[in-house]
């Protein structure tokens, strides 16, 4: 897989151009992409089989270790790849440490180890356990091996430890990678370590661009530690930072941040020259029952930039999600519908909210890509931002947990079967 | 009477010459069923995370909901105003209801019966005293808008030993049966099934079926088993009862779901089954096949690169592996739809076979080949040997 720039910028913000793909020859996937967000190989609620009916474009699936560790010893016997593996094997996977959406936990580290949390507990992963991930996984892309845990209040010298970790787990993975048949043609990224200090983010750059060759692309690491918190991360707190270390890595690369951002700090991280992000934002506006209805093109006019579905003034509401959106969950469904399933508790509202999400937020991409084509993304900027801080404030001004929670419903059910 | 099409055309296409099995084709408001069926339940209106455009792909024709649930959430009135249940869930082919009676019962301890209805305390917060009456079911079905609907009935504990009790049953069954026909607003477009009821009392059986295809309706069932009765009992009953319905209309056998007693019952006679099973052990990790039940909870199916079952068309079978969906059985939501996906097609494949094995005049061959499978060691339970039997079919 090779990355290419199709806009005279080179810079920011650019249009590029995922292609020639082992196997592959006909995929192509343009950059600014949100790679789908994936738990156990599957986007949250969503199967792959149900997804096909939301998008049939090619996808990056993006395939957290921690919610793959269980799959370890099996990998080990699996002939085949990842992707055949989960059930989706049409689809280019793209390994990466943490899942974006889950809080990584802090500390706890152990030398030359990283921990990471799965569902059964803290598990200790050094670079070579990773490269044997690697090889037995077989994704299309990966992330070498870093230490990630960092964020706005780091003190110095855990970030001067992750800048240490990272380029040595980097440097014993690109042993690894560089030995491996396997991995010949895989697309890898480098992490970029250092927290919100410059001196440090240049010391780790230094030292990977020393092998600035092997890499594809870099990964813009150690800015938060994942979970829904990035939604309100302020622009301003992560501009300095992104600006800073996309100037200094070579333009004719990749260049990928991972987590929950909200769709306005996309539009300025775009702005900033990042290409790749992925659809965890989807997952916890989904875990809070909201569905994703800001205006995407000039003519749209929904007023809320997200609704609760389990609101209970949707419980007659017959008309869908989004009027004019053509996703499945808003063609056949009614808000009315799904608030039923959700004050029910059935599987299917997740389901139905999920899909629109997801197709919300693949569309958005989609208009980023063209508002850089035609040179208008200002202007989609300046209307997305009008509808989220009018929506900001409105939750400012209620208790923040109860809206991350999602609205209590105040007739639970009963589970009675 | 201008241009009035009956709700429900039923036509037996083949019989079984040994045994009582038939193969039928039944037209309803919303498309066809071939019989014998079994019907999933999709309790809320939705089935374990289902979209309604997979089952459709899947060919299922028909699935039933539960009147107590949705007359509870959402409630007929938002129904009504919804234009009724197939077009709030996006469902356009048949649906069933029951009537909400044996939930009650079943579900609400302090559920008591008398003659105008089943009286409890409501699930509201406020919980006061509420009436299910026949009239009130009906409303909700009618609500509803299911393609056929349970008439109200006495239901009582199969095991219960006050006969006088299941007499009374029988007889108010059948005069509840009256009220719920009176208060049916859509007989042109949606089917009431009477329920035989009776127990494991031959006589009172008789009784109860007597009296009730004297109303000329349009479908029977047989209510008040698979309440944990021996099986010996058990398939006593329905091969009584399935003599005493007409033969020209579709027999119902509520609660029945098992593999082995959807063949034994579809060899007695009957057309429609239902029972949360299948789905419900989804959940639990448990996929169906042919000859028995595998439990991907366990550890043993991680280096298992098998499909669940390899003659299995479910796209579940066709994209995944045991080795993966163990991985993720205990993790995610989504496992459960894979597997309910799965057991849905494993029941509706189980009833092609019996239906094609039936048209084709080897259905007593499909029923020893299947039982062998079932007890590869030849140890039949003596129920289904005397079942199989009493309709001439004998086992290898
Ligand atoms: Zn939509
Ligand atoms: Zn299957």
């Amino acid at each position: 897989m090779k990355f290419h720039i199709l806009t005279l910028n080179r810079r920011a913000p650019r249009l590029g151009v995922l292609k020639d793909v082992e196997d592959r020859p006909n995929v192509q996937i343009e950059t600014p992409v949100a790679l789908l967000h994936t738990q156990g190989g599957h986007i949250p609620h969503v199967t792959h089989e149900v997804f096909k009916l939301v998008s049939n474009e090619p996808q990056i699936l993006q395939i957290s270790l921690v919610s793959m560790h269980c799959f370890q010893e099996t990998m080990e016997y699996y002939h085949g790849g990842i992707s055949e593996f989960i059930g989706s094997k049409d689809s280019l996977t793209c390994l990466t440490l943490h899942d974006p959406s889950n809080i990584t936990k802090q500390g706890h580290h152990v030398k030359d180890k990283i921990p990471i949390w799965t569902k059964h507990g803290k598990v200790l992963y050094n670079s070579e356990m990773y490269m044997n991930i690697v090889e037995h996984f077989k994704p299309d892309m990966y992330y070498l091996l870093s230490d990630g845990d960092t964020n706005k209040t780091s003190p110095q010298k855990r970030i001067s430890k992750a800048v240490e970790n990272t380029i040595s787990f980097s440097k014993q993975c690109l042993e690894r990678h560089k030995k491996s048949q396997l991995l010949k043609n895989k697309f890898v990224m480098a992490p970029i370590a250092g927290g919100y200090c410059v001196k440090a983010r240049d010391k780790c750059i230094e030292a990977l661009l020393k092998e600035g060759d092997v890499f594809s692309g870099f990964l813009i690491d150690g800015l938060h530690n994942n979970g829904p918190e990035v939604e309100f991360l302020p622009f301003a707190e992560v501009k300095g930072v992104v600006n800073y270390v996309v100037k200094k890595l070579p333009d004719e690369k990749l260049i990928s941040v991972q987590g929950c951002w909200n769709p306005l700090n996309v539009i300025k991280l775009v702005q900033l020259g990042i290409d790749v992000f992925d659809t965890s934002y989807c997952r916890i506006l989904t875990e809070r029952s909201s569905a994703l209805t800001f205006n995407i093109e000039e003519n749209e006019d929904e007023e809320n930039y997200e609704i609760n579905l389990r609101d209970s003034k949707f419980s007659e509401d017959f008309n869908p999600i989004f009027d004019v959106c053509k996703c499945l969950a808003c063609t056949k469904y009614s808000k009315a519908y799904i608030h039923h399933l959700l004050t029910v508790q059935e599987l299917l509202a997740p389901v139905l909210i999920m899909i629109h999400n997801i197709h919300h937020y693949l569309r958005f991409f989609k208009k980023i890509r063209e508002c850089i084509g035609n040179n208008t993304l200002e202007r989609l900027e300046e209307q997305i931002s009008n509808q989220y801080k009018k929506h900001h404030d409105k939750i400012l001004n209620k208790n923040e947990d109860e809206y991350r929670n999602g609205f209590s419903s105040g007739n639970e059910s009963e589970e009675l079967l | 009477m201008p241009n009035i099409i009956k709700p429900l055309v039923f036509n037996v296409i083949a019989e079984c010459k040994t045994s009582k099995a038939r193969a039928s084709k039944m037209i309803l408001p919303h498309g066809p069923v071939d019989t014998p069926v079994f019907m999933p339940v999709g309790t809320q209106g939705t089935l374990k995370g289902m979209l309604p455009e997979k089952l459709n792909e899947m060919g299922l024709q028909i699935m039933l909901a539960n009147t107590y649930h949705l007359g509870t959430k959402p409630g007929p009135e938002i129904l009504k105003k919804a234009g009724g249940l197939h077009k709030f869930m996006n469902w356009d082919r048949n649906l069933l209801t029951d009537s909400g009676g044996f939930q009650m019962v079943s579900l609400l301890k302090l559920a008591e019966i008398n003659e105008q209805g089943v009286k409890f305390q409501s699930l509201n917060k406020e919980k006061g005293e509420v009436m299910l009456t026949p009239e009130h079911s009906i409303e909700i079905q009618n609500a509803i808008g299911a393609d056929i609907i349970m008439q109200l009935d006495d239901v009582i504990k199969t095991t219960s030993p006050d006969k006088s009790r299941i007499e009374e049953s029988v007889y108010r069954t059948t005069r509840w049966l009256d009220r719920c026909i009176e208060a049916h607003s859509n007989p042109d477009t949606q089917n009431i099934f009477p329920i035989v009821q009776g127990t494991l009392y031959e006589d009172l059986r008789i009784i109860s079926a007597h009296d009730l295809t004297k109303r000329n309706l349009n479908g029977f069932a047989i209510g008040g088993l698979s309440g944990g009765e021996s099986k010996d009992d058990f398939w006593k009953i329905v091969h009584l009862c399935t003599d005493l319905l007409p033969k020209n209309k579709p027999r119902y056998l509520m609660g029945v779901g098992f593999a082995t007693d959807l063949v034994v019952c579809s060899a007695l006679g009957v057309d429609m089954f239902d029972c949360v099973f299948p789905t419900r052990t989804a959940r639990f990790g448990c996929a169906l096949t042919m000859t028995g039940q595998l439990n991907l909870k366990k550890t043993k199916y991680a280096k298992d690169f098998k499909p669940i079952d390899k003659d299995c068309w479910c796209s579940t079978c066709k994209n995944y592996t045991r080795a993966y969906l163990s991985g993720i059985v205990t993790d995610l939501p989504i496992a459960s739809t894979l597997l309910t996906e799965h057991n849905v097609a494993f029941q509706m494949r189980l009833m092609q076979k019996i239906r094609d094995s039936i048209c084709e005049g080897k259905f007593p061959e499909f029923v020893q080949a299947f039982m062998l499978g079932v007890h590869p060691d030849k140890c039949y339970p003596t129920w289904i040997i005397d079942s199989l039997m009493a309709v001439n079919i004998t086992l290898l």
